[in-house]
């Protein structure tokens, strides 16, 4: 056996961490589908993240619901000594996600998640994060009416990511579960390195909410932002030059890589990474090019690329 | 003949007043005895000279009127607010704006300035006046508003300033508030003719209730009136009833010679007949009245378009411009015949010039914010067809409906013998409030399509998700083109609407309407319109449900003709109706039968092929097969299957030729598919899948059950059927390019993935790849790999790609651009 787990992220050094709450339902459909979406997290974070068990923590509107995955009740309290424990744990260079599943009040730094017992503010969450200095945190407000809190939680080196633009969209969001799906599952993994990356989990949760707003024949009530260049300002196209947004959450991604230990694999990875990042460089030459040589050129260094991909498959000891 | 009602005109002329009192004459007024009023305001010297005027004015003796009213103003007599009024009035009619716009502005600025103490006849006067100045000026408009508000709250018992804001409510597309107001006008006086119109015109405007019923009402109590007669007119025209609309038009003309609306119908219908002697005399007339006529020309124009003679209206309107560059009427007319003919730019530049001088225009506001948005859309041309959507979904919608318009244009071409001359230009909404602004101006049309000749306007899927067969919706607008083009634009509505159902029905089964219950009610019952007054169906329906039974009926009588006669006889009437003849003459020619006999033979026709259903409606259930099938569902909700199944079948053949999927053969095949009778129960719903043009979920039964039963083709046709339906749907192309590939069929493989991938899928990636794969497997290795560099661009670690990669590399292939 040549391949072995390794270390859970590859596109950032360090550990991963996880912080899943689940808020107040209201309706048991809400409770259903907050359940669902908490619960995937959970289970991507212990299963194809590799995360640690003791680095997953989830805090529920109702813990018993589900006892063996859920660590205890979603309060303000329980919130704030997640976090504490979270800065305890990690290291800078450590990745924090945070994602925050609920309905949303208020507006500004009174901006709220609803849970059991009192509300923190948009401006407690924003005390408590910083507590990560250093960690590359992602934090995610999937709440309706939640788009005040990204410029309260925006900083340098943190993804700030909500479901809606303002604290005024305040229908039943989506964005929460399309989102938490797309990251736990490789549906978003739009190129398909086996990894999803926080902007392709934004950028697949988006299409779907516009998608199932569309199929209803409803005008979309909520759009969702992000923000990573730490201005306070999210964006709804990030990942495109002109938003500002993107480099920081293309980077951050979930999903674990598979650890090589024969010689011949560890070669052909090399030179297929050498390929790849040959083909990175050629797109950036796109636009000074004549189609017809890009296209040439391009399909070379795919082909190279493929045969390589080919050569390890036929070692036998899968592609990465 | 017209009966006067008398109690109206005892109640009036009962009211406290002297013989030559201005409440007896205006009673002889209202009721149209002119030549009495006339009598009794001559005697009535000054204090009913105002009257006089009206009275000259209405009997069209404008000179004699403006030199009473002029005496008046001048004397500053009773009433001489009123004269000024009439006036302008005056001077606005021959075109003399600088005397009408001083006068007007004079007695308006008055009114804005100081009106503390004025009476109501004197706010009328002041908002006549203020209409004169609404060109350019909004604020004109609100203030004529307020002007008659405050004649009603100055005398309660006074209905003009009401009968008047109720009017301008009209003119500016409130039909609520202004039937509001002309029932309250009703209330204090019931059957006041002037109200009567008013309503008629707003039933006219939204289709709630019958206006000529209105109109006749009106004409009981005052048969001269002008207004009604002149709407009777224009209803009868729209209905392509010319000869009623000839004797309504000639009324009004004798009742006022001057009036040059009277003159506008007498044109439209001369026009539209092609009557040039008639045509010719009516703009001398009009110029005798008005040398500058452009609501002459603009109102002939607007009688074109509802014609559907784009072209021509749009030239009228130019005409009308050209007399009058400040008529909002005519640049509307023009802007938006232009449009209609896809001249976008140009019509844009008129509207604009219209919205300018009148802001508070409804139609032209709502058709400028659609042009800003048409703006953003694409245009992708291919072929004979420009096809112009929102820039996210246009390169689907080509893709998608292209291949069946240019089936369609050949299948049409030689039915018709002729061909359209192309690019035909097709616009998709993805919102219906759009399509039917771009169509009337105005949101609420029920219509799916709309053809102006070579330009089509559509609902795009979007609009109407799952509601309705986007394949047929095109077919059948395409047909119109053929049909508008082999008669010149002259064939009637009916006519037009019949070809192009029968045309769907037969570019694929179970496109089109088909027979519903409601149309054998309707036959059973003797209600259905004759071939003679088939057009009434569709511009002038006595209630919603007609025009669907028209569209039906219409495709009838022409699948009736053309089984008869055959298709040339068809192109013949269509010729005959280029020529201007008339259904009867078209009829005649084409068919050496009279329509009489036609009717007759029709009669027959349907009275046979609909027999069973008729029958069961006879034998005492009102609704077919209501009966059988309620005891179906009741034994089929106990568990009771043989008796439902018994019951079912009884249902089903009442009426046989029915395949709604409200009827009886869906249940039946879903329990008979239950109990196992594949056979039966794929034959009933094929039936349904067949009848129903937008049976969505049927066809996807229908193609579930087919591969259950390893018939893979009729699976595939089935899910090619529902994607007409519901061409949104990404796993339904999905199903259809599995199994489409499963069984070689590459070509459809390949459409429905890249529908899949136009769709904008979640993971866009993998469905390039599909892509790739169909046009791979499709022996187009080419294009495969172009597609799968632009997955591989973005993905370069797909492994799945870069096999498909090596692959078409070794089935080589020029090298993708």
């Amino acid at each position: 056996m040549g391949l072995a787990m390794a270390s859970p992220l590859a596109a950032q050094d360090g550990r991963l961490h996880v912080l899943v709450v689940t808020g107040l339902s209201g309706e048991p459909s809400f409770a259903a589908s907050f359940a669902t979406a908490g619960g995937a997290l959970v289970e991507a974070a212990r299963g194809p993240w590799g995360v640690a068990d003791a680095d997953v923590t989830w805090l529920a509107e109702d813990a018993s619901r589900d006892a063996g995955r859920i660590t205890g009740r979603a309060t303000g309290a329980a919130i704030d000594s997640a976090l504490s424990r979270l800065a305890a744990r990690s290291q800078p260079g450590d990745v924090v996600a945070v994602i925050l599943i609920g309905h949303g009040s208020g507006s500004g730094v009174e901006s709220k998640l609803s849970l059991p017992g009192p509300d923190p503010t948009a401006a407690d969450y924003g005390r408590w994060l910083d507590r990560l200095a250093g960690r590359t945190v992602v934090a995610v407000i999937a709440a309706s009416g939640s788009g005040d809190f990204l410029p309260v939680l925006s900083r340098p080196g943190r993804v700030v990511i909500t479901a809606t633009r303002s604290s005024s969209e305040r229908n039943e969001s989506l964005f929460g579960s399309r989102f938490a799906h797309g990251l736990a599952s490789l549906d978003a993994d739009a190129d398909k390195d086996g990894r999803v990356s926080v902007l392709e989990a934004f950028q697949y949760a988006r299409r779907e909410v516009e998608s199932a707003y569309q199929a209803d024949n409803r005008l979309v009530t909520e759009h969702a932002q992000l923000d990573d260049n730490g201005d306070g300002r999210g964006s709804d196209t990030p990942g495109i030059e002109a938003s500002g947004d993107g480099a920081l959450s293309r980077r951050v991604t979930f999903g674990s890589a598979p650890a090589v230990s024969d010689p011949r694999v560890k070669a052909l990875l090399a030179e297929r990474r050498q390929l790849e990042s040959q083909v990175e460089a050629l797109r950036r030459r796109k636009d000074a090019m004549p189609e017809r040589t890009y296209l040439a050129e391009l399909e070379e260094l795919l082909v190279e690329i493929a045969e390589r991909t080919r050569a390890i498959r036929a070692i036998g000891e899968g592609s990465r | 003949m017209v009966r006067p009602a008398w109690p109206l005109l005892l109640a009036l002329l009962a009211a406290p007043c002297t013989a030559q009192s201005s409440p007896g004459i205006e009673a002889l007024m209202v009721a149209g005895r002119l030549v009495e009023a006339e009598q009794l305001a001559r005697a009535g010297g000054d204090s009913t000279a105002v009257l006089l005027g009206d009275i000259l004015v209405q009997q069209g003796k404008l000179d004699e009127a403006r030199v009473t009213y002029d005496r008046i103003h001048r004397a500053r007599g009773p009433g001489w607010r009123s004269a000024m009024a009439g006036l302008a009035e005056l001077a606005h009619r021959r075109g003399d704006r600088d005397e009408a716009v001083l006068l007007a502005g004079a007695l308006g600025g008055e009114w804005q300035v100081d009106r503390v103490v004025w009476s109501a006849s004197d706010h009328v006067a002041a908002g006549r006046a203020l209409l004169l100045l609404a060109d350019g000026n909004p604020g004109a408009v609100r203030d004529a508003l307020a002007a008659f508000d405050a004649a009603t709250a100055a005398d309660p018992d006074a209905v003009d300033g009401a009968l008047r804001a109720a009017a301008l409510f009209l003119d500016r597309y409130n039909a609520p508030d202004a039937r509001a107001g002309y029932r309250a006008v009703l209330q204090r006086r019931p059957n006041d003719p002037r109200a009567l119109v008013g309503l008629a015109r707003a039933a006219a405007f939204d289709r709630q209730g019958d206006p000529l019923d209105l109109v006749r009402q009106a004409l009981a109590v005052n048969p001269r009136s002008v207004p009604a007669l002149l709407l009777a007119a224009r209803l009868h025209l729209e209905a392509e009833q010319y000869d009623s609309s000839r004797v309504a038009a000639d009324a009004a003309l004798a009742a006022d010679s001057s009036d040059a609306e009277a003159w506008a119908a007498v044109g439209a219908l001369a026009w539209l007949r092609g009557d040039t002697t008639a045509w010719r005399g009516a703009e001398r007339a009009v110029a005798r009245l008005n040398p500058r006529p452009a609501s002459f020309y603009a109102a002939v124009a607007e009688a074109a378009a509802r014609h559907r003679r784009y072209a021509e209206a749009g030239e009228l309107a130019g005409i009308a411009v050209g007399h009058d560059s400040g008529s909002v009427a005519a640049l509307g007319a023009l802007g938006n015949n232009l449009l209609r003919v896809g001249a976008i730019d140009e019509g844009r530049r008129h509207l604009e010039r219209a919205f300018a001088i009148d802001p508070f225009h409804l139609w032209h506001k709502n058709t400028l914010d659609l042009l800003d948005e048409l703006a953003t859309f694409r245009t992708v041309a291919r072929g004979r067809f420009e096809i112009v959507a929102p820039a996210g979904h246009a390169e689907f919608l080509a893709d998608l409906l292209v291949p069946l318009l240019e089936e369609a244009y050949d299948s049409l071409a030689v039915r018709y013998d002729h061909r359209p001359p192309t690019p035909i230009r097709v616009a998709l909404y993805d919102r219906h409030a759009d399509f039917s602004v771009r169509t009337i101006g105005l949101t609420g049309l029920g219509a799916l399509g709309v053809a102006f000749g070579t330009v089509l306007v559509l609902d795009a899927p979007q609009a109407r998700p799952g509601e309705f067969n986007l394949g047929s919706t095109a077919w059948h607008e395409l047909a119109h083109t053929f049909t508008l083009g082999v008669s010149d634009h002259r064939v009637p509505r009916w006519f037009s609407e019949g070809l192009s159902v029968l045309e769907e029905r037969r570019a694929r089964a179970g496109w089109g309407a088909h027979a519903s219950v409601g149309f054998v009610q309707a036959l059973a019952a003797g209600d259905l319109l004759p071939i003679a007054r088939l057009n009434d169906g569709f511009v002038r329906p006595d209630r919603p449900e007609r025009i669907g039974l028209s569209y039906y009926q219409s495709s009838l009588v022409v699948e009736f003709l053309e089984r008869e006669f055959g298709m040339a006889a068809i192109r013949a009437m269509l010729r005959g109706y280029a020529d201007g003849a008339d259904t009867e003459a078209v009829v005649r020619r084409a068919t050496r039968t009279s329509i009489d006999s036609l009717q007759r033979g029709f009669d027959r026709w349907i009275g046979q092929r609909f027999a069973t259903a008729v029958e069961a409606i006879r034998q005492g259930d009102a609704a077919v097969f209501a009966t059988p099938l309620g005891e179906a569902r009741q034994a089929l909700a106990v568990g009771d299957t043989a008796p439902a199944v018994r019951m079912l079948r009884a249902a089903r053949d009442r009426f046989p030729e029915y395949g709604g999927a409200d009827g009886p053969r869906l249940p039946l095949a879903e329990v008979l598919w239950r109990q196992g009778e594949r056979a039966a129960a794929i034959e009933e719903i094929a039936i349904v899948t067949r009848a129903d043009e937008t049976a969505g979920m049927a066809n996807f039964i229908e193609a579930t059950w087919r591969l259950e039963q390893g018939d893979s083709a009729a699976a595939l046709a089935a899910l090619d059927r529902a994607t007409w339906i519901a061409p949104n749907q990404g796993d339904l192309w999905r199903e259809l390019a599995t199994l489409a590939a499963e069984m070689n069929r590459h070509r459809e493989a390949i459409r429905a993935r890249r529908a899949v991938v136009a769709l904008r899928p979640s993971d866009p990636v993998a469905a390039r790849t599909d892509l790739a794969e169909a046009l791979l497997r499709g022996g187009e290795p080419t294009a495969a790999r172009r597609e799968l560099l632009t997955v591989l661009e973005q993905a370069p670690a797909y492994e799945r790609a870069q096999g498909l990669l090596l692959e078409a590399r070794r089935s080589g292939g020029g090298t993708p651009r």
